[in-house]
């Protein structure tokens, strides 16, 4: 045996930070190792925008006082951060069926770093979707200047963190694969709507007001809108609060989300 | 200093009737192999479970290190590797990848997203084990393509390149043909010995454990005995001489004269206790049989389940 032996960094941060790198791209290679999800990253944005999109083109974009297009644009890409990451975050349940999770949870690192990680390397495969979305966008006549996409890019981080923590609520207690898909449909479905992604959402009241105020994707749109409609006449009409406020309500929700969600992960894996 | 101590530990599973690990104590020194025993469902993957922080415990005292498993479960797991029941390696990823996820949480080095990034120490570590172990040359491919011997290995080399302190080993070779298991244990027995890593060990293969300083067995939740193995293969079984001559009836003649008890199964079968030497120095009868049959752990093994369920234990 080699006396060359490996010594166990004693810096804590080291450590945190080097699990997020690693367990990040952990997912990442899967994703590059996976051709079915590498086809549905591209599919999604195709199906979403030409049918979804383009019918809401071709029927609802009449009156608006705004380019609906671009509209939908900005909410598909936000809308594609959100869903993939979320969905990539469901192979917890898979690293629970494998066993897997078992190996990352014994090592001495925090249970934050470990989701943190999964979050940002599920948010990989959500930013290829949303690069696929404006090459949809872009085969369908919308396009958005070079320096607000490069915004958005540099936002999609905290987008995809904010769909991972929200996601991670549900995921954190669901130990099948089914289940874990169906629920992230079920949470994906209503912020498609209720957020407005595709539908302005200025006139919301009652619940469905009360709803599109407590999901991340609502701030998360309305951030990427404060920045691709900044300095432009549909400013007013299309973006609901200010950036600040939009920035503030997504860290605060991603906090919550993110305590609760590991929390109950990290309590469903070791309380039996 | 004991490396594992262990207070009454009760662990009861949500709606289960009886708790499953029972008030359970023992402790382990520091370099000491220490062996688990049970059947199925009698506690140790439970225990194992509670030691290695993955599972909580309804009450008791359980340190590792010096360290409360509860209170301070992120500084147990720095001390600690785990082989365990079932495997636990990514199938998408290959050998090298698991390693190096592995390495990278326990913080041995920087992440680099390929092997030849890596620092020099870590692709030495790892080559240098892959040899040991013998699965360099699938270092590289994919899990799903590993036997189920060479996975067991890898495990091995993965539950160890941090050098933990203590070794936690959950049933390490089950389905590992018979040239897998022999390796296997001669790469962890170099390791003991190089770098005094205390083992405690749960299996099925009762003579794995023949060479540990301690054997606890448990039962029902229960600790039942806890000694070593040549104390335990004494309280439960005695040692047997096994004996024929061609003129057999004078052989159990002369047993009889001699009041040594004895059983005819086959061959003439002598208990003893003391020193089998004495007894075959009082023999006259000419032998065309003699030998001494030392009873093995597992033989005490079977003894004590056959006690348990006569209740006798």
């Amino acid at each position: 045996m080699s006396e060359l032996i490996l010594v166990q960094k004693k810096s804590r941060l080291f450590r945190e930070i080097n699990t997020v790198a690693a367990v990040a791209a952990r997912e990442i290679t899967l994703f590059f190792k996976s051709p079915e999800i590498i086809i549905m990253s591209f599919a999604m944005p195709v199906i979403m925008m030409v049918m979804m999109g383009g019918s809401l083109m071709q029927n609802m974009a009449d009156g608006l006082v705004f380019e609906f297009g671009e509209f939908m644009l900005v909410g598909m890409l936000v809308f594609m951060l959100f869903q993939v990451t979320a969905m990539g975050m469901a192979s917890i349940v898979d690293d629970h069926e494998i066993d897997f999770n078992q190996e990352m949870l014994v090592a001495p690192v925090s249970r934050y770093s470990l989701v943190i990680g999964k979050i940002l390397g599920s948010g990989f495969a959500a930013i290829v979707s949303m690069a696929a979305a404006l090459l949809v966008g872009f085969a369908m006549g919308i396009t958005l200047p070079a320096g607000k996409l490069l915004l958005i890019l540099a936002l999609s981080p905290l987008m995809c963190l904010a769909s991972g923590a929200f996601a991670m609520i549900v995921i954190g207690v669901v130990k099948s694969r089914k289940v874990a898909n169906f629920a992230i449909m079920l949470i994906m479905m209503p912020q498609m709507f209720l957020s407005g992604a595709i539908i302005p959402i200025g006139n919301s009241s009652g619940v469905l007001l009360v709803l599109c105020r407590i999901m991340p994707m609502t701030y998360c749109l309305d951030l990427t809108r404060a920045v691709v409609y900044a300095g432009e006449a549909e400013y007013e009409s299309v973006v609901l609060f200010n950036p600040a406020i939009n920035f503030a309500a997504i860290a605060a929700l991603t906090v919550v989300c993110l305590i609760i969600g590991t929390f109950l992960f990290a309590r469903s894996e070791k309380n039996r | 200093m004991s490396m594992i101590e262990v207070n009454n530990l009760v662990k009861q599973y949500k709606g289960a009737k009886a708790p499953a690990v029972d008030g359970v104590s023992f402790s382990v020194e520091k370099g000491e192999f220490f062996a688990f025993l049970g059947q199925n469902g009698a506690g140790k993957t439970t225990t194992i479970s509670i030691l290695t922080t993955t599972l909580s415990k309804t009450s008791g005292e359980v340190r590792i290190a010096g360290f409360d498993v509860t209170k301070e479960a992120r500084r147990v797991r720095e001390k600690i590797g785990i082989i365990f029941q079932t495997p636990s390696l990514d199938p998408n990823l290959t050998a090298e990848e698991n390693i190096r996820f592995h390495a990278c949480l326990y913080g041995m080095c920087s992440y680099s997203p390929a092997f030849r990034l890596m620092p020099l120490a870590y692709r030495r570590r790892v080559t240098e084990l892959a040899e040991i172990v013998g699965i360099e040359d699938a270092l590289f491919k994919p899990i799903k393509k590993l036997s189920g011997g060479m996975k067991r290995k890898l495990e091995i080399i993965r539950s160890l390149i941090h050098t933990p302190d203590v070794l936690f080993l959950d049933e390490p070779t089950q389905g590992l043909d018979a040239a897998s298991r022999r390796s296997l244990w001669e790469y962890i027995n170099e390791t003991r010995s190089r770098y005094g890593t205390t083992i405690f060990l749960t299996t099925h293969y009762i003579d794995e454990a023949e060479n540990v300083d301690t054997v606890c067995l448990i039962h029902r939740g229960r600790i039942a005995v806890c000694s070593s193995p040549v104390e335990l293969k004494r309280s439960l079984l005695r040692h047997e001489l096994i004996l024929d001559a061609e003129d057999r009836p004078a052989l159990l003649s002369e047993l009889t004269a001699l009041g040594l008890p004895f059983t005819v199964n086959g061959r003439v079968i002598v208990p003893y206790r003391e020193s089998a030497q004495d007894i075959v120095a009082r023999i006259r009868t000419r032998l065309s049989v003699l030998r001494i049959h030392e009873p093995s752990l597992e033989d005490a093994y079977v003894e004590f389940l056959n006690k348990t369920e006569r209740g006798m234990v």
